[in-house]
């Protein structure tokens, strides 16, 4: 370095210091010293000390020990604290081995819920017979019971959990709106990749299933792009994936714990995603490398072939035993196909789902009403064990004055007609009494006949419930809105005005409150807020009942009913040896418990011939 | 290895003597210990022994996901660590193909830079009780302590500060901490004159440290010298300049060469380059709130985290030397192969062992010390 | 970029090697594991490449092979080339580059005491740091140092009060730590 670069204190290497230097220092004689209390100093802001854990907020879902550099991490079941795994709540909480923590705070980055933070304290000791105080189940209240302050916890900046879902492509309200194309596009591959890649594992969303779909393991797969292993997950519990990774109610979603503080890890779409992607005959020949190679001679009946009837068809045929779905309609499938609209779920998916049901050997007999075509009494003398699952087809009504119109209809027979292919009468304009779901499918199958027919929408939904409290789902409302659907929320129906024998409108009063103090139906209309609303069609879409007439006389009153629906234990089992009944009929409408219900049957059906088989050889 | 496991290679009657040099000798930085065999007070030969304090971590990186190895690698370097956790997340963002943000590259520059101002301090007070000064290393690891708090702040953490990971760093500076470094600095600077006072125009230390260890530019370009230790016998050459990281081309800065080779410019080369710390420090200070943006790219969800397939060679300039690292990923959750290069490991076996020969029995720990060795980056 | 385009004049003069230009600084090299010596003389005679940063050891056992990568540094044309060759892991010998840098010796005595790869003519091949160890080369793949962990030591035992007194609601343990961790997990 040259002369003139150098910087007024460097120090030149040849010169030969001085003795004298260091004495300079004794000037610090006259300084004030330094000194550190005994007490331990406070540690900074966002020091990571011990940890400290929010019991509120904490849900038990293991995060924290997954990411655990060092296995320092134990679950520990703390009995006193809640337990729902319907809303994705474990009564478990992280005990933290001090011996091997490193305070690296990965625990507090990838926590989904912000419950765990470390304390700004760091002072611990303890004689060697004290060592389990190394071992420690943090609470709000800190390691020694002190408040130090929160030290290093959850922000934006370093939260770990990606709050957000990749974006579901739907086909926009202008080109849906005329045709019963299915709306939701999927995901791409990369899509369903990246969405897959936010799952924590936790299995919170299997818990909260009613068939507890192996979801972690299916998502696992998808992320690492192997689709076989993710169908060979989705059909160990459900035979119906095409339709459920449509229509689900997905209380996995609800359970979620990413869901806790963002936007839940879409795991129906992830589950149709895998189901669509990996091909209709793939997951045929996947799924026939697990059926029975023996028959074991038991026949069973089933009565219906909604979601309930033929999964429990598919578990007993794998099984061996040979199997028979009696169904009335001309096409097998149930509600999901003469309920469910087909831009929610294409009549070619749930085929899909059917074929894959009749390759484990089903047999389905279409167009054979039971009590009509055969009666009930045959099939009990032809089989070892029945089950009926029958759904709800039956329309209620409000029985308001003018409801035995004939232009009012119900929506379950008027979906089932437009299912069907049957011709309908399209009415200019229509009122839809109902705020739920099928008030919806029917609105918006309406708007689209009449988007066809006329060029323009004119159907208004009248529903009791407020839009605080709407008993549709959000999207189901607002993909009806962007549709041409009028939507008014408090409004109770009074009279359907007729004119010569014609619908001309429907009488509502707005509604002040549906319950009373004990929760009963009990609605309080204000009379002087009465509107009329013009229309030539009115539906009922209030809800559904079972047709039992079927059973005769003799076994209705043999078998216990509560309101008018059939009773059964919690193994779907009546009070007649050889009778099951499950699905919609016995647990109101949902897919995904009628799958449960199917699963629940066959295990119990299975017992039950078993041990009739037992029972024989003892005799 | 342990002493009982010991065998010595010469029986008396014999003109030399086998002596083990550590591996708790104050003498010796760290667990670490040089087997001298000597004649008189002269050194014949030394072997240096490693191995006390093995951890495993290259092997330990390959079970851990990409993530949670942001905790294990500054514990490679117990004096220097924040480098570790730079170069670590540096390899990895190469090969996802990760670009870090701009602000979170300048706050990875003033960690960087404040350990290196650590390490220096460290380092000093360790050489000077090699040479029976004990008061510079009181000094040294007092005015360490104040750097340290300032990591406190910003990383939570006050040696192993696990600020880093793969895409940025993990939070942004908190309120004034930009004021307290610079005060901090001001502090620093009033300090150097004091301790070139009491230490390095020491006519002691400079008596014991001239041409002691010496080596030539030609010796430690073969033995794969590097950092102050390769600048102390000449060679101009910083991987922060020629071979620029991070924003290490936006920043000025001299690097300080002598031309001795011995202990004595070696630490003469260490005291500037504290003062060119501060310097880019002071450039950091000035520039950094105009920096705006994010601290850290976005990455994926760390337990469902695939590293695409590859390797990469990440090299950078800690204040020991030439800090490289290899990782290899073939495709997985977890590293499929992480080799840290050390540049320790060159200093403290092959170095010593060439420059402790001929020289007296004293001067062995100043050598070791005056190398700056770090023995548990040597282990891993 | 005189001095690259020289260097990439050169490498052209060698046969059967693969150039990789990775960014300005990095170039890649795969060489035929016979080639290598030549070739690191080429470059270090030729082109500056004095300093030998670091010799890498990679285990393919799937492949059975062992890759080798030499970083060599140029302070005269400030680049970094990385040569990798491929040894077969069976019987594991590759011939000692000590003579042309001296560095090599440290490398090789490492890869040798943690892979068991054996380097003729290499100074010293004596164990270094894991001096009392006498099982396998502890960084092979198929040396599983966790399994090893939990076959010699226990984990350690905590027995305190909360602990009792859970259980004693009928709660307790869950999950242990190890049962639970994502790095375990089997596969990519």
């Amino acid at each position: 370095m040259s002369d003139s670069q150098k910087k007024p204190n460097d120090i030149d290497y040849h010169s030969n210091g001085s003795l004298l230097n260091p004495l300079k220092s004794i000037s610090f004689f006259a300084r004030k010293p330094v000194t550190e209390p005994l007490e331990p100093r406070i540690a900074a802001e966002r020091y990571r000390g011990f940890h400290v854990n929010d019991w509120e907020k904490c849900i038990g879902c293991s995060t924290c020990q997954k990411v655990c550099d060092n296995a320092a991490i134990t679950m520990i079941r703390v009995p006193s604290q809640k337990e729902d795994p319907l809303n994705g709540v474990r009564n478990l909480r992280p005990a933290i081995d001090y011996g091997r923590c490193c305070w690296c705070a990965l625990c507090v980055d990838l926590c989904p819920t912000g419950s765990i933070s470390l304390s700004r304290e760091y002072v611990h000791t303890c004689y060697d017979e004290q060592l389990d105080s190394y071992f420690l189940l943090p609470d709000p209240n800190g390691m020694h019971n002190q408040d130090y302050g929160l030290g290093w916890q959850k922000t934006d900046e370093n939260d770990m959990i990606d709050h957000n879902r990749q974006i579901m492509s739907e086909i926009s309200p202008q080109s849906r709106s005329d045709n019963f194309d299915e709306i939701v596009v999927g995901y791409d591959k990369q899509q369903a990749i990246i969405e897959a890649s936010r799952c924590v594992q936790c299995g919170m969303c299997h818990d909260a299933c009613p068939t507890h779909m192996h979801a972690p393991e299916y998502i696992r797969a998808i992320w690492q792009d192997d689709l076989e292993e993710a169908v060979r997950q989705i059909y160990r519990t459900n035979p119906f994936s095409h339709t459920c990774g449509r229509v689900c109610t997905h209380r996995c979603e609800t359970a979620c714990s990413i869901g806790k503080r963002g936007e839940p890890v879409a795991i129906r779409w992830l589950k149709r995603y895998a189901m669509d992607a990996l091909g209709d005959e793939q997951v045929r020949k996947l799924v026939a490398e697990d059926h029975a190679d023996a028959s074991t001679g038991n026949s069973i009946a089933i009565i219906g072939s909604g979601p309930a009837g033929l999964t429990a068809a598919f578990d007993l045929a794998k099984a061996g035993h040979k199997v028979t779905v009696y169904e009335g309609l001309n096409k097998p499938g149930g509600m999901p196909r003469y309920g469910i609209p087909y831009y929610r779920l294409p009549a070619d998916r749930l085929d899909a789902d059917i074929d894959v049901i009749k390759d484990a050997g089903v047999e389905i007999i279409c167009n054979s009403w039971i009590g009509k075509d055969i009666t009930l009494d045959k099939l009990q003398k032809d089989n070892d064990a029945v089950l009926l699952s029958l759904g709800l087809q039956l329309g209620r009504s409000t029985r308001i004055p003018g409801a035995d119109n004939k232009h009012v209809l119900k929506a379950v027979d008027l979906l089932n007609q437009i299912a069907n292919g049957e011709k309908v009468k399209i009415p200019e304009s229509a009122v839809i009494i109902g705020g739920g779901n099928v008030a919806m499918d029917i609105a918006r199958s309406l708007a689209r006949l009449q988007k066809q027919k006329f060029g323009n929408v004119n159907i208004t939904v009248t529903a009791m419930e407020s839009f605080d409290h709407f008993l549709a789902d959000p999207e189901e409302v607002r993909e009806a809105q962007e549709e041409g659907v009028v939507i008014l929320p408090s409004r109770g129906p009074q009279e359907c005005l007729v004119e010569k024998k014609k619908v001309v409108g429907l009488k509502t009063w707005a509604v002040l409150s549906i319950f009373d103090d004990k929760g009963r139906f009990a609605p309080h209309f204000d009379e002087n807020d009465e509107l009329c609303h013009d229309c030539e069609m009115i539906v009922e879409a209030i809800g559904q009942m079972t047709d039992v007439d079927l059973l005769g006389e003799k076994l209705t009153e043999q078998l216990e009913w509560q309101r008018g629906r059939l009773q059964v234990d919690k193994y779907c089992r009546t009070s007649q040896q050889w009778l099951w009944a499950a699905g919609d009929m016995v647990k109101g409408p949902d897919v995904v418990h009628a799958v449960a219900d199917g699963h629940i049957v066959a295990n119990s059906m299975n017992d039950y011939l078993k041990s009739l088989k037992t029972g024989k050889q003892k005799s | 290895m342990r002493p009982e496991n010991y065998e010595p290679k010469h029986h008396p009657p014999s003109t030399e003597f086998e002596l083990n040099f550590g591996p708790n000798h104050p003498g010796i930085e760290g667990n670490y210990a040089l087997k001298v065999r000597l004649h008189g007070d002269t050194v014949v030969e030394a072997r240096a022994d490693a191995g006390y304090l093995h951890r495993g971590f290259e092997k330990l990186m390959e079970q851990r996901l990409w993530i949670q190895n942001i905790a294990l690698v500054p514990r490679i370097c117990v004096p220097d660590p924040s480098p570790m956790e730079v170069a670590y997340s540096m390899a990895v963002e190469q090969l996802c193909g990760l670009d870090v943000p701009e602000r979170a590259q300048w706050l990875r520059v003033m960690q960087l830079e404040m350990s290196r101002i650590t390490a220096h301090l460290f380092y000093f007070g360790g050489h000077a009780a090699t040479t029976g000064m004990y008061s510079p290393m009181f000094w040294g690891v007092a005015d360490r302590d104040l750097v340290l708090d300032l990591f406190e702040e910003l990383t939570g953490g006050r040696v192993y500060c696990i600020y880093n990971m793969p895409g940025g760093v993990r939070r942004d500076i908190p309120e004034g901490f930009l004021e307290r470094l610079s005060k901090l600095l001001d502090y620093l600077e009033t300090r150097l004159p004091e301790y070139d006072n009491l230490f390095f125009t020491n006519h002691v230390l400079v008596k014991r440290a001239r041409n002691t260890g010496s080596m030539t530019q030609q010796q430690a370009l073969e033995w794969a010298v590097t950092g102050p230790n390769l600048r102390a016998t000449g060679l101009n050459f910083d991987v922060r300049r020629d071979d620029p990281y991070l924003v290490y081309d936006q920043l000025e800065f001299d690097i300080p060469v002598e031309q001795g080779g011995d202990a004595l410019a070696r630490t003469l080369v260490r005291r500037n380059e504290m003062q060119q710390s501060i310097r880019i420090l002071r450039q950091i200070i000035q520039q950094l709130p105009d920096i705006k943006g994010p601290i850290r790219a976005p990455i994926p969800n760390p337990l469902a985290w695939n590293v695409p397939a590859g390797d990469t060679y990440v090299r950078l300039e800690s204040s020991k030397g030439e800090l490289s690292w290899y990782v290899v990923s073939n495709g997985g959750q977890k590293p499929y192969r992480v080799h840290v290069r050390g540049p320790s490991a060159m200093h403290a076996v092959q170095v010593l062992e060439n420059l402790s020969k001929g020289c007296r029995v004293e001067d062995v720990a100043q050598i070791m010390f005056s190398l700056d060795a770090c023995p548990p980056e040597v282990d891993r | 970029m005189d001095n690259q385009q020289q260097l990439e004049n050169l490498l052209t003069t060698v046969d059967n090697i693969t150039v990789n230009l990775d960014n300005q600084r990095r170039i890649r090299l795969d060489v035929p594991p016979k080639e290598l010596p030549a070739l690191l003389e080429l470059l270090k005679g030729r082109a500056g490449f004095l300093h030998l940063s670091a010799i890498s050891c990679v285990d393919w056992i799937d492949e059975n092979e062992f890759e080798l990568v030499y970083h060599l540094w140029s302070y005269q044309i400030n680049t970094l080339v990385s040569a990798h060759i491929r040894v077969p892991r069976d019987p594991g010998v590759y011939i000692s580059v000590y003579d042309l840098f001296q560095p090599a010796a440290f490398y090789e005595r490492d890869i040798h005491e943690m892979y068991g790869l054996y380097f003729e003519g290499s100074p010293d091949m004596e164990k270094f740091i894991l001096t009392e160890w006498d099982g396998p080369p502890p960084m092979r793949k198929e040396f599983d140092s966790e399994a090893w962990v939990n076959d010699h030591f226990d984990w350690q035992d905590y027995r305190p009060d909360w602990l009792i007194e859970i259980e004693e609601q009928g709660g307790g343990i869950e999950t242990r730590p190890d049962e639970q961790r994502f790095s375990q997990s089997k596969g990519k």
